[in-house]
């Protein structure tokens, strides 16, 4: 028997992993600040180095890969929340991640936690400029400005102007690398940090939606099922052709 | 697991099944005094296999590592917004209303535990006592003797009323405000009660206007914060969102049933 069946097995592979990234990226449709997966399908081809050019190779297994994250702007929409924050531009929030290290998101649904650290709705800590989380003295009541600057006013003293308290680190990511985490949290690869970005501003009372864009997501996700159905079909059509090339030696 | 497309988009289903309930209820607490609404907070799945593959990166594109796949979306928990409703004038004496943040703070029987609540609509209890509608009692009690004309209730909780045959009014007790450094985190029990837990942290009790606390309006009830507009657009969206995992889930059923056909 052919080949043929193996080649169209890891296409269907790739197509099962492309629907199961399709998948992950619907039910994250209304996931504030989510950055949808891009699938990359490459075909790995094995060529004899003497004829490179001019050979025509009729064999390449299909290899599929999560590749990209889309980091693309999502839809702001106003909430009128005054801890909600959407970063204008393509600067990131730095966020304390579960490991320690520094993580990057722009969901900005922030919260302050019962500690006292101001938090965003996953739970993040929120890193300031000073290289540490974040932290709201006891009672005071906090806005955040356009810049992010973090500002608290004393409830001890009402008649004082809010004061600031740190500014929320935005992170430019300009030139540098970056890769989503199995944590599903963006990082720089082998741990570092993004610069600061003191130009970077935010939106109070916004919040950032996914990116991902429902229409062309269901596209991909009928393009992934039928070309798992076509890849299946060739299967079949393997087998009919071994039997009948089976049949055509038999002593019958 | 060939299959778990399903499972992902059975992960969509039951988050917006969830904001859906929450959607619900805060449609229907619309008309409940001191009603704060919630919202539902979605956080992506861990991600499964992990193989290196950083590479470096334009701004638009972050390069993923190798092949992992998302495992779907959950309900990290609810937020109760805690933005103030509408105060609506009703004229009855009994009716008080906070002006900004804090709590009034009630004694739950049978063993007298604190609930703290924005429902100011009191009556009084045939003992006299200021209570809820429910007939729980105040912390502290304000007790109003017989014969008391004309309560009034001043911005600072300060309780008085007149007495037959005294020109002075006489002063009853203090009504208490109790603030949280996280209201969000207190937990609802029911009947517009809400208990201190670990994440509201500890009551800050003191009078009302002071420090940060607001300022209590007689003859106010304050509504629900609700907006429906705003519930209804989210209505839609978790219906549309809900919708389309479902015809994840029937696209990925007709792969797997095409496979076992051909095969």
């Amino acid at each position: 028997m052919d080949r043929l069946i193996y080649i169209a097995l890891t296409g269907m592979d790739a197509a099962m992993n492309r629907q199961r990234m399709t998948a992950n990226n619907l039910a994250n449709a209304n996931t504030p600040g989510f950055r949808q997966e891009v699938f990359s399908v490459t075909p790995s081809t094995i060529k004899d180095p003497a004829t490179d050019m001019r050979s025509l190779e009729a064999r390449a297994p299909a290899r599929g890969w999560v590749r990209n994250t889309d980091m693309s702007t999502g839809s702001v929409n106003p909430t009128g929340q005054p801890l909600d924050i959407a970063v204008k531009g393509e600067a990131l929030i730095a966020f304390q991640g579960p490991d320690g290290g520094e993580v990057y998101s722009r969901r900005g649904d922030l919260r302050v936690a019962p500690s006292g650290v101001l938090e965003n709705g996953e739970g993040l800590p929120v890193m300031g400029e000073t290289g540490v989380p974040i932290t709201v003295p006891a009672g005071f009541a906090i806005n955040i400005a356009q810049d992010g600057t973090v500002l608290g006013r004393d409830p001890a003293a009402p008649d004082l102007p809010a004061a600031p308290i740190d500014r929320i680190k935005l992170a430019s990511a300009e030139g540098s690398p970056l890769a989503k985490g199995i944590d599903s949290f963006l990082k720089v690869p082998g741990g570092g940090v993004l610069p600061n970005d003191p130009t970077a501003t935010v939106t109070p009372g916004a919040l950032e939606q996914s990116n991902v864009n429902t229409s062309a997501t269901l596209v991909e996700m009928i393009e992934a099922q039928r070309a798992f159905e076509m890849r299946a079909r060739i299967i079949q059509t393997a087998g009919e052709l071994d039997e009948s090339s089976s049949s055509l030696l038999s002593l019958r | 697991m060939p299959t778990s497309a399903l499972h992902v988009a059975r992960t969509g289903l039951e988050a917006q099944d969830k904001r859906m309930r929450v959607i619900a209820n805060n449609l229907a607490n619309i008309g409940t005094a001191g009603f704060k609404r919630d919202r539902v907070d979605f956080a992506t799945l861990a991600y499964q296999e992990n193989r290196i593959a950083g590479q470096q990166s334009t701004n638009q594109t972050a390069f993923a590592t190798g092949l992992n796949l998302g495992t779907g979306v959950q309900v990290m928990g609810t937020t109760s917004i805690q933005s103030q409703g509408t105060l609506n004038q009703t004229g009855n004496t009994l009716d008080v209303a906070l002006d900004g943040p804090g709590f009034f703070q009630v004694e739950i029987p049978p063993n007298g535990q604190i609930g703290y609540t924005r429902a100011g609509n009191f009556t009084l209890s045939a003992q006299g006592n200021l209570v809820t509608s429910q007939g729980f009692q105040l912390n502290p009690p304000i007790q109003v003797p017989q014969g008391a004309r004309s309560i009034q209730i001043a911005p600072d909780g300060t309780v008085s009323a007149q007495q037959d045959g005294q020109a002075a009014p006489i002063q009853l007790g203090q009504l208490q405000v109790a603030n949280f450094i996280n209201p969000a985190g207190l937990q609802a029990i029911g009947d517009n009660f809400l208990i201190e837990t670990a994440a509201s942290g500890p009551a800050d009790v003191g009078l009302a206007g002071t420090f940060g606390r607001g300022n209590i309006r007689q003859g106010m009830l304050e509504g629900s914060n609700v907006n429906v507009v705003e519930e209804l657009v989210e209505m839609i969206e978790a219906q549309r969102a809900y919708e389309i995992n479902s015809r994840m889930v029937s696209a990925v059923d007709e792969m797997l049933r095409n496979a076992n056909q051909t095969l």
